[in-house]
């Protein structure tokens, strides 16, 4: 069974290519989401495997979208994805549970190997 | 625990890893192989891995310079026919070698961090170019409290070094004896350089995979410490001594035994030698060792000859006899080293003087595996490397005179090694153009060394004596390669407080052969007991050819100082009056010494018998005989001297 990653991020083009990228790795894309509020409604519905968290997002942020999930779901296994620049924020996402990050642009060997150690 | 040991050990790891540096530095020069050019990175490597453990920051960042240089070269190999910067490598690889030598000297008396698990850390070919630039400093002693740390450092090019860092401590948050990291918060601009506290030594094998597995981190070294004595606090009393020698084991076998608990997987990692086996085993202890089964099988025969007389315990006796021997044989093969030891340095040493010289010189080794005492192998260092220069200077003529004298352009220089009888036996020979006799027996005449009244032609020996005199060189031009005829003297001499001897052979125009003549172990030495006008002494069998009875051959040798043997005439020695004793005349046994082509006798009064003894080095004052090389125990407990035949020759 292949394992489920939920992609959030408002911007089309990077959840696109998050999704070419975690396909090509045999994960099955089971929800995107554009805003935080959508993330967590959207992760207690599917249960992914995996999620991957943008930072800023409209309505709720990336960081609150994790505070909210590990509340519900400590066990949660969330990738933070940032901008350069953002380094202070992406302390606070893992200070709230997020268990690793990726800088954009994206390498996708980069995305995969931090997917790697967050399965693992 | 004593910081001193590990030292020791660093000393031991980083020499020979220096050494492999170099050989395969060479061995990239002659043939740019890429196996050359794998080993000189790998030990490049290794010496970065232990001098970082050491905390030595310089040498760390030469060793990761060199390494870098190396790993280029192994990516990118010079394009066409671009030669491999060998000479700056060698002068790198010079540097580093230096940098040890001073950071260990220079933490000799340091007492705080005791480093322990000398964990390398292989990587892939990629090698990030950032140098770790602020390891800290070994002398900055861990805090109290903190029984070891893991400095750890990121890949140069991960981003958001600080969260990879806080990533790192997370990965360790499920061990009860985290203690904190220094720095204890990464800023903005973490450069990715930190160290992991840690309350305990336990499984640090795990921590380094707890690390590893955080992501992007390039390397991970361990420190081990012993929490700081809080002031005022007395001392503890002293743990119960251990044998010193066991202690030491014991810490050998520790430290070669962490690496192997990690296994290194990565690219070009797998030739690491499993060490557990070899011990580190330093040769003052092994001395003692040996002094302490010499002695005790002294003691022994004095107990057998008292109680042969009792016809007692026969049976008890031959059996510690037995394994006496055998101990004794043990300990004397712990001393020996492949000869290889003192072989290891001499192509740089040739290609040097080579260089300097504008020579092309080529150097053959064999017999590496001959085993020689641990001590003599390093005494023989300074005679090979000054019949070497010697050789390329004075040996090895330049490449057109050589073409003129139809011999090929380059020169060449071998250097065997041969286990004989007695012995061992080293030959240095070179292809040059031999000592030109008429030049040396010029000079000496000049310099006084030669009367009027010396034979017209010189024998070897005659040559090589004149040569061995201080002040002599006939070199047209004095160079800065071999020196100014100071050395060969020192040669001889040290070779004959070793107990060997040197002789050389010399044809015009086909070259000239130095033949070292070596005991194998200076400990344990078979002599021969002879008495002199009512004293004992013991004559080492090294030089011995033979002892002749006196009566048989006839009297008047003594007074014509000849002695007849087998139609040949050999020099005899009255050791009577050599020890400037009444002459009774009473001398009816004579022991022909020989190195080499000289030969003498040495007549005594009596020989009494053969034995093993064990020599002590003579610490006579300068000024007294030099007829006697060590003093000796014998079986009944009597204090001998020992006489150096080659003293009479």
């Amino acid at each position: 069974m292949p394992r489920t990653v939920l992609i959030c991020d408002d911007a089309l083009f990077m959840r696109s290519m998050l999704a070419d990228i975690l396909r090509s790795a045999g994960f099955e894309v089971v929800g995107e989401a554009q805003t935080g509020t959508e993330a967590v409604r959207q992760y207690r519905a599917l249960h992914p495997d995996l999620v991957t968290m943008d930072i800023v997002m409209p309505d709720m942020g990336g960081i609150d979208a994790v505070r909210e999930i590990i509340r519900e779901y400590p066990q949660a296994r969330i990738l933070m994805c940032s901008a350069m620049g953002q380094q202070a924020l992406v302390i606070e996402a893992i200070q709230a549970g997020a268990r690793d990050f990726v800088v954009k642009p994206f390498q996708p060997s980069r995305v995969l190997e931090a997917v790697q150690r967050v399965l693992g | 625990m004593d910081v001193r040991r590990f030292l020791d050990l660093y000393e031991a790891e980083t020499q020979e890893h220096v050494r492999i540096l170099q050989r395969s530095l060479l061995d990239l020069e002659r043939d740019g192989s890429g196996g050359a050019l794998d080993e000189a990175f790998r030990a490049a490597h290794t010496l970065k891995g232990v001098s970082a453990s050491m905390g030595f920051a310089e040498a760390t960042r030469l060793a990761h310079e060199l390494e870098d240089q190396l790993d280029q070269l192994r990516h990118a190999p010079p394009a066409g026919a671009a030669p491999v910067p060998v000479d700056a490598l060698l002068a790198a690889a010079d540097a580093l070698e230096r940098e040890i030598a001073a950071a260990t000297a220079g933490s000799q008396a340091m007492g705080d961090i005791v480093p322990a698990a000398v964990t390398p850390a292989p990587q892939g070919p990629g090698l990030e170019p950032g140098a770790v630039h602020s390891l800290w400093p070994a002398a900055a002693a861990l805090p109290p409290g903190v029984a070891a740390a893991a400095v750890v450092r990121l890949h140069a090019e991960a981003p958001m070094k600080a969260v990879r860092a806080l990533l790192v401590l997370r990965a360790l948050a499920g061990r009860d004896d985290l203690l904190g990291s220094e720095p204890a918060a990464f800023p903005d601009d973490f450069d990715g350089l930190f160290r992991v506290h840690f309350g305990s030594t336990r499984d640090l094998a795990s921590a380094e995979a707890d690390i590893r597995g955080a992501g992007d981190v390039a390397d991970v070294q361990f420190l081990v410490g012993r929490p700081a004595q809080p002031w005022g606090k007395a001392a503890p009393p002293p743990a119960p001594r251990m044998p010193a020698a066991a202690t030491r084991a014991a810490a050998v076998l520790q430290a070669a035994a962490i690496p192997l608990a990690v296994p290194a997987p990565g690219v070009g990692m797998t030739g690491r030698k499993p060490s557990a086996r070899q011990l580190r085993v330093d040769a003052e202890r092994l001395d003692a060792v040996a002094g302490g089964i010499g002695e005790l099988s002294i003691l022994f025969n004095r107990v057998a000859a008292d109680a042969v007389a009792q016809a007692a315990a026969g049976d008890t006796l031959d059996r510690m006899s037995f394994i006496l021997g055998q101990l004794q044989q043990d300990v004397v093969d712990l001393r020996m080293v492949a000869v290889a030891e003192a072989f290891e340095r001499l192509p740089r040493v040739v290609r040097d003087a080579a260089r300097r010289l504008g020579k092309d010189v080529d150097l053959d080794v064999s017999g590496e595996d001959v085993r020689l005492d641990r001590m003599i192998i390093d005494e023989l260092h300074d005679p090979l490397v000054h019949l070497l220069r010697n050789a390329v200077d004075h040996g090895i003529e330049p490449g057109d005179a050589r073409l003129r004298a139809g011999k090929p352009a380059r020169g060449r220089i071998q250097v065997h090694a041969e286990r004989e009888r007695t012995g061992v036996r080293i030959t240095v020979s070179d292809d040059g153009g031999g000592v030109a006799a008429d030049r040396v027996a010029a000079r000496a005449r000049a310099a006084g060394l030669l009367g009027a009244a010396a034979p017209a032609v010189l024998t070897d020996d005659d040559l090589f004596r004149l040569l061995s005199q201080p002040g002599l060189s006939t070199a047209a031009d004095v160079g800065d390669v071999s020196g100014r005829g100071v050395g060969m003297d020192v040669v001889v001499s040290r070779l004959r407080a070793l107990g060997g001897a040197i002789e050389m052979r010399t044809r015009p125009g086909t070259g000239t052969t130095f033949t070292l003549r070596l005991p194998v172990t200076l400990a344990l030495a078979q002599a021969l007991r002879v008495r002199v006008g009512g004293e004992d002494y013991a004559i080492p069998l090294t030089h011995v050819a033979e002892a002749v009875d006196l009566d048989a051959t006839g009297g008047g040798a003594v007074t014509s100082g000849r002695l007849r043997l087998r139609g040949e005439s050999i020099p005899l020695v009255s050791m009577r009056t050599m020890l400037q004793l009444p002459d009774g005349g009473g001398e009816r046994a004579a022991i022909v010494a020989r190195s080499g082509a000289r030969c003498a006798a040495l007549a005594v009064d009596e020989v009494v018998g053969r034995e093993q003894i064990l020599v002590k080095t003579f610490d006579a004052a300068t000024g007294t005989l030099p007829l006697f090389s060590g003093a000796t125990l014998l079986a009944d407990g009597r204090p001998v001297l020992v006489l150096d035949p080659l003293s009479v020759l």
